[in-house]
């Protein structure tokens, strides 16, 4: 609890922090903010091409919104991995690359990983909002949902955080943690039901049966990763358009507060030996 | 009335005969590393009067840098305690955290606020740092094209102007060109008028005379003496000498 005081207390740091990745990053391109759209459009397309058209995946239409269009169902799963990733990624190496302020001057550390969350936030916010006006072109009804959308994004910011802590302390004692992330996160890419819908996975759960004579089946442990679910809400409001199933929701949450609660402990913990540690 | 109380600070580090920091060695050797304690500074204690301006002094290795990280919370003392009365600011080196392509104006708010210092302290003291350093002809300039001197100096005048109760210093007083450093040196003699503490490192003991009222002596992590500075100064010139005769 006094953590999250820390984190209030240097909100003002926390956002110069962020603008400087946010200015710093796009300073003298042509298109500046616009990159941050091409990465995921470029993926979309690659995707929808290979998964739509070559292996002719079909995920179920929309239902209410009657939605049936491949690239969009992706972005709604994609865009939010996408953002999970790139905080993660970038968190991992947030204390390492700042060796060199931690070593001269006293700020919380922790506002490090954190301006990496608000900045990929930042232009996170700027891709949905793309894709809920090309949702609404195609005739979805993501208004009302809108609110909830938004809490969805704060709570997968919480999680996203957590996780980055956690990474970030690791990579101070073992600079393998951020090779190591790099595959890991391809492998949890594919885990998580992005570019494939979750029926399949069940279809092939329900031909396996329970797994080792118990009743727990291939579904159900694919069903532990905190990011099939986000997704999953993520899907059923904007692509679906209706109230987010309960126990997702519910396991969205409980990810979400139990990562950054670890992450502050051990962050808590670490901190004070960051600058012999570098 | 103290202004910092120093009280049986020790500091240890490890000297790693093998450093492990990766996962394959640490499993295949199933503990993290070999390594010996080095005490860098042992059983310290001393207090620094509200309104000094402190030198610690000692040769190479004497722990006073170790110490000087302490006191700017950047090490944590494996044992014993520091307790501030006040605001405490630490400048070991000016311009840390500059972002090259960000602005002159923009860097001040990024490193005010890194310092410590709120969005309405800087725009409170923007005139007064930009003036002090001398450079709103490109405060509008990204950093990188800034000259050496211009960046240290925008650098100083930040740090300069949290304005803390406890200022502490590495040796950083020489920065820019003789005009600059006079400018400088008017700060520190401003701000010890003012009632502010200044604790600093050097090794220019001119200086340290000139400056300072009050000075620690340390060697190889012991406290040697502390009290009013040209006794400790001579202890320390005279212990060397007597250390270079034997």
């Amino acid at each position: 609890m006094s953590y999250l005081r820390t984190v209030l207390d240097s909100r003002e740091l926390l956002m110069y922090l962020t603008l400087r990745e946010v200015k710093g990053k796009y300073k003298r391109t042509l298109l500046g903010q616009l990159w941050s759209l091409a990465n995921p459009l470029a993926m979309m397309v690659v995707y929808t091409f290979i998964f739509a058209f070559i292996f002719r995946v079909q995920p179920d239409p929309g239902d209410p919104s009657g939605l049936n269009v491949f690239a969009l169902w992706l972005l709604c799963g994609l865009l939010p991995w996408l953002f999970f990733a790139k905080v993660v990624s970038g968190g991992v190496d947030s204390l390492v690359s700042n060796a060199g302020l931690i070593q001269k001057v006293y700020f919380p550390r922790v506002v490090l990983p954190l301006s990496l969350v608000t900045a990929s936030g930042y232009n996170w916010l700027f891709e949905m909002a793309v894709l809920v006006i090309a949702l609404m072109i195609v005739g979805a009804w993501v208004l009302p949902w809108l609110p909830l959308v938004l809490l969805m994004m704060l709570l997968l910011a919480v999680f996203a955080a957590g996780v980055s802590l956690l990474v970030a302390v690791a990579n101070v004692y073992f600079r393998d943690t951020e090779h190591l992330l790099s595959i890991v996160l391809q492998l949890w890419m594919y885990l998580t039901p992005i570019i494939y819908p979750l029926s399949l996975v069940r279809n092939l759960s329900n031909d396996v049966g329970g797994l080792l004579g118990t009743p727990i089946t291939l579904l159900d442990i694919f069903r532990l990763n905190p990011m099939e679910r986000f997704v999953a809400v993520f899907r059923q409001l904007l692509y679906d358009n209706r109230w987010p199933d309960l126990g997702d929701l519910t396991f969205c949450i409980v990810s979400a507060l139990l990562a950054l609660a670890l992450g502050f402990w051990v962050f808590a913990r670490k901190e004070k030996g960051f600058a012999e540690a570098l | 009335m103290n202004a910092v109380e120093i009280d049986q600070v020790s500091k240890s580090f490890r000297l790693y005969h093998e450093r492990n920091q990766t996962l394959k060695s640490a499993i295949m050797r199933r503990r993290r590393s070999v390594h010996e304690d080095f005490w860098a500074l042992k059983d310290v204690s001393f207090d620094v009067p509200e309104g000094s301006t402190f030198a610690l002094i000692g040769s190479n290795g004497s722990g006073k840098s170790t110490l000087l990280k302490c006191l700017a919370k950047i090490y944590w003392p494996t044992s014993g305690s520091i307790r501030y009365n006040g605001r405490m600011a630490a400048m070991l080196e000016v311009g840390s955290g500059f972002h090259h392509e960000l602005s002159g104006r923009e860097n001040i708010y990024l490193n005010g606020s890194i310092l410590g210092m709120s969005k309405k302290e800087i725009d409170r003291k923007y005139d007064q740092i930009v003036d002090f350093s001398g450079v709103e002809q490109f405060i509008d300039q990204p950093v990188k094209n800034y000259s050496s001197g211009m960046y240290v100096r925008l650098g100083f005048s930040i740090a300069i102007s949290v304005e803390p109760d406890i200022l502490v210093v590495d040796e950083v007083l020489a920065v820019g060109d003789a005009e600059f450093q006079e400018k400088c040196l008017q700060k520190f003699r401003d701000f010890r008028d003012e009632g502010r503490t200044v604790i600093l490192v050097s090794h220019s003991m001119e200086a340290v005379r000139d400056m300072c009222d009050h000075a620690a002596w340390l060697n190889k992590g012991h406290l040697m003496t502390v009290g009013d500075v040209d006794s400790t100064i001579e202890a320390y010139l005279g212990g060397k000498g007597a250390h270079g005769a034997a």
